[in-house]
């Protein structure tokens, strides 16, 4: 059994725990705004679809667009505290 | 249909979990990332500064080149006159998905001749490396000795989730936006129409604002696809490996969250990602062929 069962959480010492800190801390934030942002996507596609019916052949495309796009913003952070963890 | 497709899932996700429990003893520590050190398959081949040898990465790409090219004959070179068959509706229903949602999304009309090629085939081939990074299939560096012969584990593995692969994608897209802006409206024309109507004095702050956009949107297109398909891969491997490291009963947990995830990613991200870069690509596309000012 390990107590480090995360990859990147080998907590050996204190800088590394404090780096998988600021890691586990700075993605969850950024999964905040991205979370607010899809959340806003598809209650505006809800409320369009619900008003408009007809359209929502139309719609369907953009909101995926609108969906990847936002999503994409955690993957940002993810990668940048995965870089500054390695490269730090 | 949706309970075969769960037991296949399980299944899929027990498959490599009892790869890792095979290779797991003469390792100490469990490590997911692992699973992106390419090691080098056969000879190093060299061409100067250029490394050619294959790897994991590399053999994945080649066998969704040959998928994509058997899709390609056999969904789409159908003769007509017999009716209608499930193969012809699906290939027209791939080909309807290529046409109205990815081109003419982003495409001019009279663009859409020469970029519907481009952009159809990104859709395709992009989507079958990632489905096939969703695939067990015994293309792992890891080996397993059974009866005296060593034969790969079966491992998930997909070759977007390298960044040299996407970043190759995303040139492809960067060169073909300027060449064939230029070739549209001539270079003067098309580098003027990226600054904005702006009062004079706020240029000197708008023109390396928008010089750097246009190179954003390269490390945004490539880095998208990327890390999707790395955090997804990195997620069910890592839900599997709590296994091994953390107690054998957490196995329902972990095999539970991993087909979670494994089902998010197999039926929404692998399409969305797909779709996502050849819609986008053809946006790129078609803004620098009709620029806005």
């Amino acid at each position: 059994m390990h107590a480090s069962f995360f990859f990147l959480a080998a907590a050996e010492d204190g800088a590394d725990a404090g780096k998988a800190i600021a890691l586990a801390l700075g993605i969850g934030l950024g999964a905040l705004g991205a979370g607010v942002g899809i959340g806003n996507i598809f209650g505006s596609m809800i409320q369009a679809v619900a008003r408009q019916p007809e359209l929502r052949g139309e719609l369907t495309g953009i909101q995926w667009l609108g969906f990847a796009l936002t999503e994409a913003v955690v993957f940002y952070g993810l990668i940048g505290g995965l870089l500054a963890y390695v490269l730090v | 249909m949706k309970r075969a497709l769960a037991v296949v899932a399980l299944l899929a996700l027990t498959l490599p979990s009892l790869a890792f429990a095979q290779s797991g003893e003469d390792e100490t520590k469990f490590d997911p990332s692992e699973e992106w050190n390419l090691k080098t398959w056969g000879p190093d081949l060299k061409i100067g500064p250029i490394d050619m040898s294959i790897n994991k990465a590399v053999a994945y790409l080649m066998l969704a080149t040959i998928v994509s090219i058997v899709i390609g004959i056999a969904f789409m070179r159908i003769r007509p006159g017999r009716g209608p068959n499930r193969r012809q509706a699906l290939g027209e229903a791939i080909y309807e998905i290529a046409q109205v949602q990815v081109a003419e999304q982003g495409l001019p009309t009279k663009a859409i001749g020469r970029w519907f090629p481009y952009v159809a085939t990104l859709m395709i081939f992009i989507w079958v490396v990632n489905i096939l990074g969703f695939i067990p299939l015994p293309l792992s560096d890891e080996r397993w000795h059974v009866a005296g012969i060593s034969i790969p584990t079966l491992a998930i593995f997909a070759a977007t989730s390298t960044l040299s692969v996407t970043l190759a994608l995303a040139l492809m897209t960067f060169v073909f936006t300027h060449v064939e802006g230029i070739r549209e409206n001539g270079s003067w024309a098309y580098f003027k129409s990226w600054i904005p109507d702006v009062p004079k004095a706020m240029l000197p702050m708008i023109i390396p604002l928008e010089i750097l956009g246009q190179f954003m949107r390269l490390i945004s297109l490539s880095v998208r696809l990327y890390a999707n398909m790395l955090a997804g891969h990195m997620l069910i491997l890592t839900f599997i490996g709590l296994i091994f490291l953390v107690t054998p009963w957490v196995f329902p947990f972990s095999v539970l969250l991993a087909t979670v995830f494994y089902l998010f990613e197999v039926l929404i991200v692998v399409s969305i990602q797909a779709y996502i870069f050849a819609a986008l690509s053809a946006i790129y596309i078609g803004s620098a062929i009709e620029p806005e000012h």
